[in-house]
């Protein structure tokens, strides 16, 4: 379930993250037995560095590191960053934990003086988004998707249960955030930082139902949220055709660079997509012969196996749920 | 890990992790275990005290995800043996910790040579799910997993949602031994938020389903919200099936009638 990635990375210690507290304190100590591991060792405690790199001027990323939603240090896993105008400074995406939200917040403080006018979201989920607390008492607006208010209280009590560690104690539906100002699919909206515009896109149903890029032309700057995965296992949670098809749209669109959801910050828009492209047309091919075949769900999650699978990171813990996912999508064609 | 002194902090942290989810199932609390919570409750409602075999993986067993891809969609296969093929009068599948635990009660046509029956469930959370057979003679046997989940129940309804109310999706496998009943229905558990209204969606799902061959019923089903959106139905039998087979669902609280008759061919003939 954990990729040979996270034993180099440097992790916040294992207190009872929200997913695995799901198991008794007991069922830990067995754990802890078994594994021969009485103790937390003291050097986990210490905590990295929040590295922000400019990787071009005025625009920051900090790159998330590969490890899965149950893993410690899950609410570090998305890349997540700012843009700076002449005026104001556009935060986009805010983490997994309100205290990540606040070491980003600090991190921008260090590097300008310039308030904060947009907190943007590019989707629901929890590792981008759970960091908007840290700026709830900033002047900052929340920008999202116009489907994200909804998505956001379908999944809030999901959020306020399993992900509690990762909000300030106590978890409260006040913490959870959504967009002020919204865009609606097609209608795009312009954010005006001083000097810089940036794009704002919404997306028909693709990796969620609420996907939103944010294009900044100065410097041709697309962040393109989970739109695009580098090397961590793409995840279906919208539509696998509606992924593939904003995939053909995303591939010409010309960038200087892009900053996918997760993974490496690349130069080259299409040549990034097209492994993601790759294997969400394996996962369709592959669904769609076992539902032809007539087999169940549980038998395509066993049998579509693409062969790029040692290519991706964290496949066992994304892959058989795609596959599902994809089943339920396809057998109503 | 004795021997690997060099491991980080980080890599021991994510060992103890890994460690706790192989361990889960050696974790018997109080409602974990295969003989408690919700089943300590219905075993004496659906069963009395009357002896429940179990374990004996040869007359029936059940297969389940232990860590399910969807907690909304998770497929759950109840295998039964040689021995015990033909002569099962009732299967119940039941999830301890659901906020419904009884999925479904199932009935079937007595001699009907049914050696597989698949569901999709929700899950809300690490769950005992088991499979009871009632054989002809009065027996009953069980077999149990555990699947780890979160959120199941609660989850919104997914990319699927839409289509026609009741559409009813019949797929055979290639050897005709199989036939997998898919009905196009949100069965909604009570249990999902209406982002409009912030309120629970009310509980509108299947709660029959009746198949028959030849004006003869093949299986009778009580089901429930554990079942999931879309509720799907397999079953798989030592011979070829025979067609038609004809499927009649119920919901509530609507008590709508969908019912559709499967020619022997992969589409719907809705009737």
């Amino acid at each position: 379930m954990l990729s040979a990635a996270s034993a180099g990375a440097s992790s916040p210690p294992p207190s009872a993250t929200a997913r695995s507290a799901r198991a008794p304190l007991a069922c830990f100590l067995a754990a802890a037995f078994y594994a021969g591991i009485l103790a937390t060792p003291a050097a986990a405690l210490s905590v990295p560095a929040f590295t922000l790199t400019e990787v071009a001027p005025g625009v920051f990323v900090h790159s998330g590191k590969q490890l899965a939603l149950d893993a410690p240090g899950h609410d570090d896993i998305a890349n997540i960053g700012f843009v700076a105008g002449k005026r104001c400074v556009a935060v986009i995406d805010t983490g997994g934990s309100v205290r990540v939200g606040r070491r980003l917040r600090s991190a921008i403080a260090q590097r300008t003086p310039l308030p904060i006018c947009y907190v943007i979201n590019t989707h629901v989920h929890v590792d981008h988004l759970l960091g908007n607390a840290a700026f709830r008492d900033s002047a900052a607006k929340f920008v999202g998707h116009a489907q994200l208010g909804d998505a956001l209280i379908r999944s809030r009590d999901v959020f306020l249960k399993d992900y509690a560690a990762d909000l300030d104690a106590p978890p409260s539906a006040a913490q959870i955030i959504g967009p002020q100002l919204s865009v609606a699919v097609g209608s795009d909206l312009e954010l005006d930082l001083g000097d810089r515009r940036l794009t704002l896109h919404a997306w028909p149903k693709a990796h969620t139902d609420c996907d939103l890029s944010v294009y900044d032309r100065v410097s041709g700057t697309l962040w393109s949220g989970d739109l695009l995965f580098v090397a961590r296992t793409p995840a279906l949670d919208g539509s696998l055709k509606g992924w593939l098809s904003v995939i053909d749209v995303l591939a010409g669109m010309h960038v200087t660079r892009v900053v996918p959801g997760h993974g490496p910050v690349r130069a080259d828009l299409p040549a990034a997509l097209a492994p993601e492209r790759r294997y969400l047309e394996d996962l369709l091919t592959g669904v769609r012969a076992q539902i032809a075949k007539g087999n169940p769900m549980q038998t395509a999650i066993k049998e579509v196996d693409p062969p790029e699978k040692t290519t991706w990171l964290l496949w066992d813990a994304t892959h058989p749920r795609n596959v599902a996912r994809a089943y339920q999508e396809l057998e109503w064609e | 890990m004795g021997q690997a002194p060099n491991l980080s902090p980080a890599a021991l942290a994510t060992a103890a992790v890994v460690a706790l989810l192989a361990a889960a199932p050696l974790c018997l609390g109080d409602n974990q275990s295969p003989t408690g919570g919700a089943w300590l409750r219905l075993r004496p409602q659906l069963y009395g005290s009357r002896d429940i075999a179990e374990g004996d993986e040869q007359l029936m067993s059940i297969e389940a995800p232990a860590s399910t891809p969807d907690p909304a969609a998770t497929p759950v296969v109840v295998h039964f043996g040689k021995a015990l093929e033909g002569k099962v009068k009732q299967v119940r599948v039941i999830i301890d910790n659901n906020p419904s635990p009884l999925v479904a009660t199932m009935d079937l046509k007595p001699g009907l040579l049914v050696d597989e029956i698949d569901l999709r469930v929700r899950i809300d959370r690490f769950s005992s799910v088991r499979a009871i057979a009632e054989t002809g003679d009065g027996r009953l046997e069980m077999a149990s997993t555990w699947v780890n989940a979160a959120g199941g129940c609660s989850t919104p309804p997914s990319a699927t949602e839409g289509g026609m109310l009741g559409q009813i999706r019949f797929r055979p496998s290639s050897d005709d031994k199989a036939l997998q009943i898919s009905i196009r229905h949100p069965n909604n558990s009570g249990f999902q938020v209406d982002p409009r209204s912030g309120d629970f969606i009310p509980p509108h799902f299947i709660a029959h389903i009746r198949l028959s061959a030849g004006g003869q019923t093949l299986m009778e089903a009580d089901t429930g919200i554990s079942l999931s959106e879309n509720p799907t139905l397999r079953i798989a039998t030592d011979g070829a099936l025979s067609a038609p087979v004809t499927v009649d669902a119920t919901d509530v609280p609507t008590e709508a009638h969908f019912t559709a008759t499967w020619q022997g061919t992969a589409s719907a003939t809705p009737n």
